[in-house]
């Protein structure tokens, strides 16, 4: 059977479940839209904000949800031992890990699909770049937060509190990634031409890596799942 | 996975320890099991029977010793192993929010089987859920979570069965029929490693018995070479020099 078989079998099951449950998405989007609408009234409610502190508002907002739904990727798992049963499997365990970054980057992008349109809402009048001028960044954002976070999330769910552990380890490593990103949004989010493209190639690498990394590490950590 | 001449060991277990931190939870077991048969290892809680079976699973490592099945090294060739494998646990390794249906198809289509679903109803027919094929796992008793758990270790129709407690939590009626699935997949020639610290449902299925205390095989004994009453005076006699 072909990696990618195992990939497809472990991620259907997933959005399977999660389609039938709705457990992660209603409430990473609920959670993410919640912090755009504090914010928004935090600074002042409809006055205009600079395109970098739009673009901060922007990505905790996305941060903060994503936390919510990683928190869940291994916790179905470990659910009646279902996690000793794939490892039992002939499954590389990197499967595992790759189909659960994939689950958890879905969920992240569709909740994105609510919380972009509201956060333009709620700040969008002082803003000169578009909807458009956001998403790269934030879909770079998504695969780095998801690769790292796969693979800390089954570090973290092998301790009794690991949805205090899961941020404290996982915020420190995308430092780079959210201040690259940051950057990006609030030079796209000014209108300029080309504006936040510089940012894009060292983002890519910083996916690249924890993704790599994320897979030859994860069979260590998938023991203490 | 290779096979073997019908008197060869089938599997073999050579030394194993297990060290967690300075606690030894296996201290050099030592066993050897002819293909087909069925082997219950008693012990009390603290024994290393779980121990034991999760480095014969392969989730743990052994500290030192060798396992192998059908002559070839488990570390060495633990993915083929694995896939010849079935685990059975007090856990039910089941998805609660699947069917019992959608359940068994996702185990057979992560073992590669030609047939995912149709290998997945014949298991329901053989476990008496057919009917229930459709119902999520979350609306079954105890019982029938089982009797779904042991047909999910079934998928890859394993020639080794590992059974950890597998009647905790049964009532009376379900460990009957539970005895006698046991009992027809021992007949079918398939080799089973079952640690319980149930001694009575343990003698009834079992071809050979084993006593693990404090990380020590005591002893292995073939069943019919003492009386149910003279073993279960032996095991007590064990437990009681702990």
């Amino acid at each position: 059977m072909t990696t990618l078989n195992q990939i497809g079998f472990l991620v259907r099951k997933d959005l399977r479940i999660e389609l039938r449950k709705r457990e992660s998405l209603i409430s990473m989007a609920f959670f993410g839209v919640l912090v755009l609408v504090t914010l928004s009234i935090a600074v002042g409610g409809g006055r205009r904000v600079p395109p970098e502190t739009g673009a901060g508002i922007l990505w905790v907002a996305a941060l903060f949800s994503g936390v919510l739904g990683l928190g869940r990727v291994f916790a179905r798992e470990r659910e009646n031992g279902c996690v000793a049963a794939l490892l039992v499997s002939p499954m590389n365990p990197g499967s595992l890990y790759a189909a659960k970054a994939l689950v958890n980057l879905t969920l992240m992008v569709a909740s994105q699909i609510v919380l972009v349109p509201v956060f333009f809402a709620l700040f969008g009048q002082g803003l000169a770049g578009g909807l458009a001028a956001v998403v790269l960044p934030l879909l770079l954002l998504d695969v780095a937060f998801s690769s790292a976070g796969t693979l800390l999330s089954a570090v973290a769910a092998g301790t009794r509190r690991n949805e205090v552990l899961l941020p404290i380890l996982l915020f420190p490593l995308l430092l780079p990634v959210v201040v690259l990103g940051v950057k990006a949004s609030g030079a796209a989010l000014q209108g300029k031409a080309g504006g936040g493209l510089g940012a894009v190639e060292p983002l890519a690498a910083f996916c690249v890596i924890y993704s790599v990394a994320g897979y030859f590490l994860f069979p260590f950590a998938a023991r203490e799942v | 996975m290779p096979t073997t001449s019908a008197d060869a060991p089938f599997l073999t277990v050579e030394g194993v320890r297990k060290a967690y931190g300075g606690v030894e939870a296996l201290r050099g077991v030592s066993f050897t099991l002819p293909r087909g048969e069925f082997l219950c290892l008693f012990g009390p809680n603290g024994a290393g029977k779980s121990t034991l079976l999760k480095i014969l699973s392969t989730l743990l490592p052994q500290s030192a010793g060798r396992v192998r099945v059908a002559g070839f090294d488990l570390e060495e060739n633990s993915a083929a192993f694995r896939a010849r494998l079935g685990v059975v646990s007090h856990q039910s390794y089941l998805y609660h929010d699947l069917t019992a249906l959608e359940n068994l198809e996702f185990y057979a289509g992560l073992y590669a089987v030609a047939d995912p679903r149709g290998t997945a109803l014949a298991l329901l027919e053989q476990a008496g859920l057919y009917e229930r094929r459709h119902s999520p796992a979350a609306e079954f008793s105890r019982g029938m979570l089982q009797r779904l758990s042991i047909a999910r270790a079934l998928v890859n129709d394993p020639s080794l069965l590992l059974l950890d407690e597998p009647y905790t939590g049964l009532d009376e009626h379900a460990a009957n029929r539970l005895r006698k699935q046991l009992e027809l997949l021992r007949d079918q020639e398939r080799t089973i490693v079952m640690v319980t610290h149930n001694l009575r449902r343990g003698l009834e299925s079992a071809t050979r018995l084993g006593i693990l205390s404090r990380g020590r095989l005591c002893c292995m004994e073939r069943r019919g070479s003492m009386t149910p009453e003279a073993f279960e005076a032996l095991y007590f006699d064990h437990l009681e020099r702990m």
